[in-house]
């Protein structure tokens, strides 16, 4: 297959700027699409060429898989890629890529299917002799069945959308008598927002660590896995803390759970990179929870630590040459970790913040990685997902990344919107974190308890507070600053040249 | 040149501050305590202060890098790891152009700045109250802080009774 000359990115924000990058230093050109609130975004400006979607709502750009593949033929691209959310699990998107000619970057279309519904992924890891939790595998006729099943695996049992993804559809039921409301309810919701009403079950996992094995696999049939991540600090099943390796998985775990879902992409004919999610209860034991079939947003932490570039070995995956490693080749070095920054305000029921970023400085310094998709002056937009940017630590060790992560955080200063990085330095400071001692339901009891106030909110940092403040807003009569003039300023004022 | 005087709110805590030309840098007077202050603006909206305590032996200079950003209706300075949210009252030159939180019409919520012990209250609910008018005495820290009035205004509500224990952020009383 011949090499990729001009990739088209049908993403937005951070992963559309990240792959902008990985397109030019692979000597591909890269092509921005954009809605109506991005024409001024960072992966337009990086782009070598940009083209209209439509208005602001998703569903009339990044979602328009026919908008994009027509710019695609006219612009001459060969390749598309979906990045993270929008159309990167979307099979019909994938198989109409095929039919247009243009590759679609990440697996073929029946892989997609196959493992994209989580009744048929659960079944495809039953062939695979993967280990999964307790009850059906296919969707609930009704109620009766579904009471029928939990009777079987006891209670507490989950109710889930095949179709799912976010939490919608999504119930946990300790009763009896609770399951045939919430059925209908599960049902209702999936329908509504995945266009199938169809709901399994499975036994709730009490507080489960939520890990994950990446995956790659090329189109020879060689499939690695690249260790793990555990990203347990969740908040309404969404990832706000990500790290690598997982402080519970050992070299024996990471290796039945990796050969596991090895087995997995190859019963489900997969290719490109992939994840294949766990949950790891108390004893240990990991049962499979889902697949997602394209790059993920925390893919970063695994490229620190195994010192690989997926989205590099995604292309080329796409181009047909085979891994250019084999598994035992793959080491992992040192603890990465990735906090998510959004833009919304903790402190007031996470409502999102958009707005103007009136100020940004940056944290940097040695193992320091910012992702970034905003820039100073840039007016976040309302229609998207908050995130604003991936800032990921790599250390010797998971004490040192913390470290490293938390001074960066302190580095980081976002002004004109609100943001989660007050929220990020407390998990950081909390000592069950710091002691790994997480599981999904970690993050939901921190925010139950109220903030500690910073011991260290010293006096000195008041004071030049109120002195920077007056500085600011009520310059005295005199020159403000000390340094403000240049020497030539200075002389030139000496000698009455100007004022 | 004459000192400068200004009443300046730091997280809701009223403070007086005197500055004045001294030596290289600036000399302000904040809480009887006389500070050294060196000043630079590496890049607008940052000030790199040297802050120094100008009446001991062995002067040390703390480094400080104050951010300004403005949210919505409010003034915000980091201060490395801190945030402080910041009002300027200056009647000379700022009479009336600022927008402060809670000016104008509606309710204004005063709140505890940190967590301690309620010292005294000073109003009674129906009370008519001028600007910079002290409502609620705050013990934190050993220190005594005075919550002010931010305008004028009646208070319709007081939430709080002296020797009560208040979290940072909670309501104290309510200015309408």
């Amino acid at each position: 297959m011949a090499s990729l000359r001009k990739i088209l990115i049908a993403n937005r924000g951070e992963i559309a700027l990240r792959l902008v990058r990985a397109c030019r230093e692979l000597g591909i050109s890269p092509v921005a699409v954009y809605s109506d609130a991005d024409r001024s975004a960072l992966h337009v400006q990086h782009a070598d060429e940009a083209y209209r979607l439509g208005p602001a709502p998703s569903v009339d750009s990044y979602l328009r898989g026919d908008r994009i593949l027509e710019i695609a033929r006219r612009c001459g691209a060969d390749a598309v890629h979906p990045g993270y959310g929008f159309l990167s699990e979307n099979a019909d998107f994938a198989e109409a890529c095929a039919t247009a000619g243009i590759t679609f970057i990440g697996p073929p279309a029946a892989a997609m299917r196959e493992l994209g519904s989580k009744t048929r992924a659960r079944a495809a890891a039953d062939r695979a002799r993967m280990p999964r939790t307790p009850g059906s595998v296919r969707g609930l006729a009704s109620a009766d069945e579904g009471l029928k099943i939990a009777k079987e695996i006891g209670y507490p049992v989950m109710l889930k959308a095949a179709a799912g993804g976010g939490g919608k559809g999504m119930r946990a039921i300790h009763r009896p008598e609770e399951l045939a409301s919430a059925f209908l309810s599960a049902s209702d919701e999936a329908l509504r927002a995945f266009g199938s009403g169809e709901v399994y079950l499975e036994k709730l996992i009490e507080r489960p660590r939520h890990v994950e094995i990446q995956l790659l696999a090329d189109q020879h049939g060689n499939v690695v896995y690249l260790g793990e991540r555990e990203c347990s600090v969740q908040r309404r099943h969404q990832k706000v803390i990500e790290e690598a390796p997982s402080a519970v998985v050992g070299p024996e775990l990471r290796r039945r759970m990796g050969e596991a879902a090895c087995r997995l992409a190859r019963e489900a004919g997969y290719v490109n990179a992939g994840t294949v999610e766990f949950l790891v209860d108390e004893a240990q034991n990991f049962y499979f929870l889902e697949v997602n079939t394209r790059l993920q947003v925390e893919h970063a932490v695994t490229e620190l630590v195994t010192g690989l570039d997926l989205v590099h070995l995604q292309i080329a995956v796409a181009e047909g040459k085979p891994l250019p490693f084999t598994q035992d080749e793959i080491t992992l070095r040192g603890h990465a970790m990735e906090v998510r920054v959004y833009a919304e305000d903790p402190e007031n029921g996470f409502l999102p913040s958009p707005g103007r970023i009136a100020r940004l400085l940056r944290p940097g310094g040695p193992g320091i990685r910012e992702d970034e998709g905003v820039y100073e002056g840039w007016e976040v937009p309302t229609e998207y997902d908050p995130m604003l940017s991936k800032l990921i630590a790599h250390a010797p060790d998971r004490a040192a990344a913390i470290a490293r992560l938390g001074c960066a955080i302190d580095e980081y200063v976002i002004g004109g919107i609100r943001t989660n990085l007050k929220l990020l330095r407390r998990i950081l400071d909390d000592a069950d974190f710091q002691a790994a001692r997480i599981d999904t339901g970690y993050l939901d009891r921190l925010l139950a308890k109220s903030a500690p106030e910073s011991v260290d909110r010293e006096q000195g940092s008041i004071a030049a507070a109120a002195i920077a403040a007056v500085l600011f807003t009520a310059p005295p009569a005199a020159p403000a600053m000390s340094k403000s003039q240049t020497p030539w300023q200075r002389d030139a004022l000496q000698q009455g040249l100007c004022r | 040149m004459s000192p400068l005087s200004l009443e300046v709110e730091v997280d809701g805590v009223l403070r007086r501050l005197t500055l004045e030309r001294g030596g290289e840098g600036w000399l302000a007077y904040m809480d009887g305590k006389s500070i050294a202050v060196d000043v630079c603006e590496p890049t607008p909206g940052v000030l790199s202060l040297l802050i120094g305590d100008s009446q001991a032996e062995d002067a040390s200079s703390r480094s400080y890098r104050c951010v300004r950003v403005a949210f919505a209706d409010e003034e915000t300075i980091t201060v490395g790891r801190h945030q402080h949210r910041v009002v300027v009252n200056d009647p000379r030159s700022l009479r009336g152009q600022r927008k402060r939180p809670g000016a104008g019409n509606g309710t204004l919520q005063i709140k505890a700045s940190m967590p301690g012990r309620v010292a005294r209250v000073l109003v009674a609910p129906g009370e008519a109250v001028a600007a910079h008018q002290g409502i609620v005495v705050v013990e934190a820290m050993k220190m005594q802080n005075e919550l002010k009035a931010a305008r004028d205004g009646r208070i319709v509500e007081v939430r709080v009774a002296a020797g009560d224990k208040v979290a940072s952020g909670q309501v104290l009383a309510v200015l309408e």
